[in-house]
């Protein structure tokens, strides 16, 4: 068994272990702590022995599975899944600690949970098999289902169901689509179906399965609306993996499966993605200004700086795009901070009405100081990690289309507005009420979540080289695919006859 | 010559001597079992007190059929049979008092035999290398040993195998457990894997009327419960309308091409001199016929109320097994008898698909009941196979056959949790009475809640491999639109499903309604329907390679 594999199988033999104990009591808990933070060892020592410079899938293992219909369990990473396998078993202990208290009903089964999300998503970055890819991909529905629909508020029935189906039909689009190049290739194999060579009209439909399934869980408007409805339902960790991680499977698997697999199609459609990743940038941003919610607001938050995301992606430059799988590692971070200062507000005062807080920075300084700075992130501010995500995809975009350039600009002028003005009215201003006077500050298991969190933030911010020297070469290599021409020198072009079929 | 028999059994490869046996039972040697268990049953029942005189001349019989079987050197055909002649008795001898356990016991080690059976024949006989089927007719073309049949056979037994024990307490809770329900069970049994391997239309017919004979007086036999009397009577003038129907598709069918075989039936359309208007009015009036037994939209009215009231075991068996069998005709006049009509046939099947569908998924949405919503599912269902047939392939016939058995082990795990729910309230299960039940009976629900996933096609379930399946002939046959249709229908059936699970897990429970009564059949055989949902979604390579192979037909 290779490395993956294991990656992999740790936290869902923790969920297997779980599942075998009888008490709700601290057990459980150490024991999703212990295979958590396994994952993330087995995920750090990948890293260690991914090479860099080499632009390709790696640490390849391939056992088989289904072989009467050429389905086989084949594993791989580039820079980009690493990147992304890296957050989400950097984030996975840090929920389970977030949650370590305040979790009381059926713990084992949100552990568990959380622990088969995550070997899920873990597979879905791995995968090279269109089918395994599938499987997790659909896979992941189910325990996130659970979460909200369990652990979540008062109107969390309809959000999970919501999420589920929104999600579920956009899959189902695309497996009618993977079905459609199995029937071209007789297999489901990442690179079999990359050796195709599609008509135009195959590409542009196919894309458009692939868009619609990849779009939803983005969320791309005028599909966002399942977002801010399954984010302010959600358990406090369930929307730090919601947006850490869950909404990635998105803008990676555009990258992974949709550029590189459609790669004429991709061309035509990169101006009308452009114009909708702008849109619902400064939709998500106009929106979450007028916010009474703090959840909510956040929520729209993410619906705007994933645009940004998928602005970069199909912005189809080097910069741009490699930024914007960077950003996907800031988003993951900063609203995964944001929401977790969320949760342990609402821990304290169980509302989150932006209007029912005032003045709060002299009763909880820590938590205004750590909210500041991971607002700040968020609003990319030179010096923390938004700024080296959020600028190069800007720049990157103004060099392909100066309009979509210029008005993308202004969500991250609205961001700053929408952040900084609900900090300043929950933080600062008269501090009134009993109910805000008596608020107590972080403690020290809070901080010690927010503490990685942050430090994450602020190294990405001042050094972020080595982070895009991991995903840049696999971001080059896609390009390649997609046809585009890239400047950087370490990249073979393989496959250039796409730009004559 | 034990070991040369045993070779292919034992998956040794270069021994491939196996005695194809002479005589030619062999093609039904499966359906013996069930079919002499359902009359000694009987026989048993007329005998009550003194069961001894049944029993014993049984096991006369079986040890000395079965030496004689062993001396032809037919070994597993031959300790079946003894296994079964020592099993009667002792049954009969170990539970003296208690009768309808005696009766399920018997019933279902005769099932077993016939796994047994099935297996040796296709490893035997079927596919002596075990990678590919050599389809045979046997008994002068009456009956096709070939790929259908196999599968039909596996779906259907195993289905029977797992009401057995589901149904038994509840069964005897509401006094319904009447010494017929086994033999008229395994007759019923018989008539489905017969139509599995029919192969001339009188055979078809025949099977057909067994299987719904006994599918009638099960419906109904619950004889203090209006709402069986009325499913049943029901059930019974739609299904002699029905079989009407059929049968005047069958005459006009014989009339264009002057045969009943299958196979010749299709040599002869396939040269184009028959008379074109009665070789299509046959066939539409056999598509009606067929329709109706396996529930297609819109000849589908009966199947809510009927699943509604029949006791729910046999509602279980009905759902999975009926299905299976109703489908293995369907495939094989489809695909035998009429391909060369595809031209004609595909686009009404595929509108009746499309119809099937969509009707089943919306129509479930607003009911309450458990039972009907999982009745609507079944229609859904009915059209997601029938994809499978549309497709008109290879690849479509496979996959139809392997979505009939993934639905059988997620349907009949669904319906068996539905009955230790029915057995606490004594009365109709609507989702009311489900609410909370994650927190009251974590693995009733837990088994519930993973047989509906697989309804809904969840990856991880078997029922995803089997839509995937159906999907991908769908695609490859070029009906895209239908296969969209399929998804979107899948999305709305996913809604009612989780709406299922959804009351399970995310309400309180209530708990004035009493808890589930669980025992020890019920618990057994909904475990291992849970199991083989997760075994055939997870690891499904064996069979799905036994479904691949299973394309070949008797033409």
């Amino acid at each position: 068994m290779g490395m993956i594999a294991v990656t992999i199988l740790i936290p869902a033999f923790g969920a297997l272990v779980l599942a075998l104990l009888d008490n709700d009591g601290l057990a459980p808990r150490v024991v999703a702590l212990v295979a958590s933070l396994a994952a993330f060892a087995a995920a750090i020592a990948l890293l260690v022995n991914f090479d860099t410079s080499d632009p390709s899938l790696q640490l390849t293992e391939q056992v088989a599975w289904i072989p009467a219909i050429g389905a086989s369990i084949s594993l791989a990473v580039d820079g980009v899944s690493l990147a992304l396998i890296l957050l989400t078993t950097f984030l996975t202990p840090l929920i389970i600690i977030a949650s370590w208290d305040t979790i009381t009903d059926r713990v084992r089964g949100y552990l568990a949970a959380f622990l088969l999300l995550e070997a899920a998503v873990l597979g879905v970055f791995s995968a090279t098999d269109l089918l395994l890819f599938y499987v997790f991909f659909e896979f992941s529905l189910v325990p996130m289902y659970l979460i909200i629909g369990i652990w979540g508020g008062a109107a969390r029935k309809a959000a999970a169901v919501k999420f589920f189906l929104y999600t579920l039909l956009g899959g189902l689009l695309m497996l009618v689509g993977i079905l459609y190049l199995y029937g071209q290739t007789g297999s489901f194999a990442y690179a079999d179906v990359l050796a195709l060579n599609l008509t135009g009209t195959e590409q542009a439909w196919l894309l458009t399965a692939f868009l619609i399934a990849f779009a939803v869980k983005v969320p791309l408007f005028p599909v966002h609306t399942w977002l801010p409805d399954a984010h302010t339902e959600a358990p406090t960790g369930g929307s730090v993996f919601l947006a850490g991680v869950l909404l990635k499977l998105g803008t990676f698997g555009l990258l992974r499966y949709a550029l590189p697999y459609f790669p004429e199609a991709t061309r035509d459609f990169a101006p009308w993605l452009l114009a909708i990743s702008v849109v619902g940038i400064l939709y998500g941003a106009i929106v979450a200004l007028m916010q009474a919610d703090i959840k909510r607001l956040i929520a729209y938050s993410s619906v705007s700086h994933m645009g940004f995301v998928v602005l970069g992606t199909f912005a189809l430059t080097s910069t741009a795009t490699s930024a914007s799988v960077v950003q996907m590692v800031n988003h993951g971070l900063s609203t995964g901070a944001l929401f977790l200062l969320v949760g342990f507000l609402y821990e304290r005062r169980h509302t989150r009405q932006i209007a029912a807080f005032g003045g709060l920075a002299r009763r909880v300084p820590v938590m205004a100081g750590l909210w500041l700075v991971v607002s700040l992130s968020s609003l990319a501010l030179p010096g923390l990690n938004g700024f080296v995500g959020e600028f190069p995809i800007l720049l990157g975009t103004f060099q392909v289309n100066r309009t979509a350039g210029v008005l993308a600009a202004f969500g991250a002028v609205l961001a700053a507005l929408y952040l900084l003005w609900a900090y300043q009215r929950m933080f600062h201003g008269p501090l009134e009420g009993a109910d805000n006077e008596n608020t107590s500050d972080l403690k020290a298991r809070e901080v010690g979540v927010l503490v990685p969190l942050v430090v994450v933030i602020v190294a990405i911010g001042l050094y972020p080289k080595p982070l895009y020297d991991l995903v840049e070469p696999s971001v080059d290599r896609v390009l390649v695919e997609v046809g585009v021409e890239v400047d950087s020198d370490d990249v073979e072009p393989t496959t250039t006859e796409e730009d004559d079929a | 010559m034990t070991m040369s028999l045993l070779a292919p059994l034992l998956g040794v490869t270069g021994a491939p001597t196996v005695t194809i046996p002479d005589i030619e039972w062999s093609a039904i040697a499966p359906e013996l079992p069930p079919t002499a268990i359902a009359l000694i049953l009987l026989l048993l029942a007329i005998a009550r007190r003194r069961p001894y005189v049944v029993a014993l001349p049984t096991a006369l019989v079986g040890l000395a059929l079965g030496s004689w079987l062993v001396t032809e050197d037919q070994i597993v055909a031959g300790a079946v049979t003894i296994a079964l002649g020592v099993i009667v008795p002792a049954a009969v001898f170990a539970f003296p008092t208690r009768q309808s356990l005696q009766q399920a016991f018997i019933a279902a080690s005769s099932l077993i035999a016939a796994l047994v059976l099935t297996g040796w024949q296709y490893a035997g006989v079927l596919a002596p290398d075990l990678e590919r089927i050599v389809a045979q007719e046997a008994l002068g073309g009456a009956v096709a040993n070939d790929g259908i049949a196999l599968f039909t056979r596996l779906t259907v037994y195993v289905s029977a195998l797992l009401v057995l024990p589901i149904g038994y307490g509840y069964l005897q809770e509401r006094r319904i457990n009447r010494a017929e329900v086994e033999s008229l069970l395994l007759l019923a049994v018989v008539g489905m894997a017969a139509l599995g391997s029919a192969n001339d239309l009188i055979t078809l017919f025949v099977a057909l009327e067994i299987l719904s004979l006994a599918l009638y007086v099960l419906t109904g036999m619950a004889r203090r419960d209006r709402r069986s009397q009325e499913a049943s009577l029901k059930y019974f003038i739609l299904g002699a309308v029905a079989s009407a129907i059929l049968l005047y598709g069958m005459a006009l069918t014989y009339v264009a091409t002057g045969s009943l075989a299958i196979p010749s039936i299709g040599r002869v359309v396939g040269l184009g001199t028959t008379p074109e208007l009665v070789a299509a009015l046959g066939l539409g009036l056999v598509t009606v016929g067929v329709g109706f037994k396996i529930a297609l939209a819109p000849f589908h009215l009966w199947t809510p109320d009927v699943y509604q009231g029949a006791p729910t075991s046999i509602t279980a068996f009905m759902a999975a097994a009926t299905k299976a069998a109703g489908f293995a005709a369907v495939l094989r006049l489809y695909l035998v008898a009429f391909p060369s009509l595809e031209t004609l046939w595909v686009p009404i099947l595929a509108v009746l698909a499309a119809v099937t569908m969509l009707y089943g998924a919306f129509a479930a949405l607003v009911q309450h009941d458990v039972k009907r919503i999982l009745a609507y599912s079944s229609i859904t269902h009915a059209g997601y196979a029938t994809i499978g047939v549309v497709a008109n392939s290879n690849a479509g016939l496979s996959s139809t056959l392997w979505y009939l058995l993934t639905y059988a082990v997620g349907t009949i795990g669904a319906f068996g949790c539905v009955i230790a729910l029915e057995r606490r309230r004594r009365g109709e299960v609507t989702l009311l009475d489900l609410r909370g039940l994650g927190r009251s009976s974590p693995a009733l629900a837990g088994i519930l809640s993973l047989s509906l996933l697989s309804l809904a096609g969840i990856p991880g379930t078997a029922g995803f491999v089997g839509k995937l399946l159906v999907f991908q002939a769908g695609v490859a046959s070029g009906l895209t639109w239908l296969v969209v249709i399929g998804v979107l229908s899948s999305v709305v059936a996913a809604f009612f499903y989780l709406r299922i699970a959804g009351t399970m897990f995310l309400e309180e429970p209530d708990l004035a309604r009493g808890l589930p009564v669980v025992t020890t059949g019920l618990s057994a055989g909904v475990s291992v329907a849970a199991t083989l949902v997760l075994y055939l979604g997870v690891y499904p390579q064996q069979f799905l390679q036994i479904a691949e192979s299973a394309a070949a037909l008797v033409r």
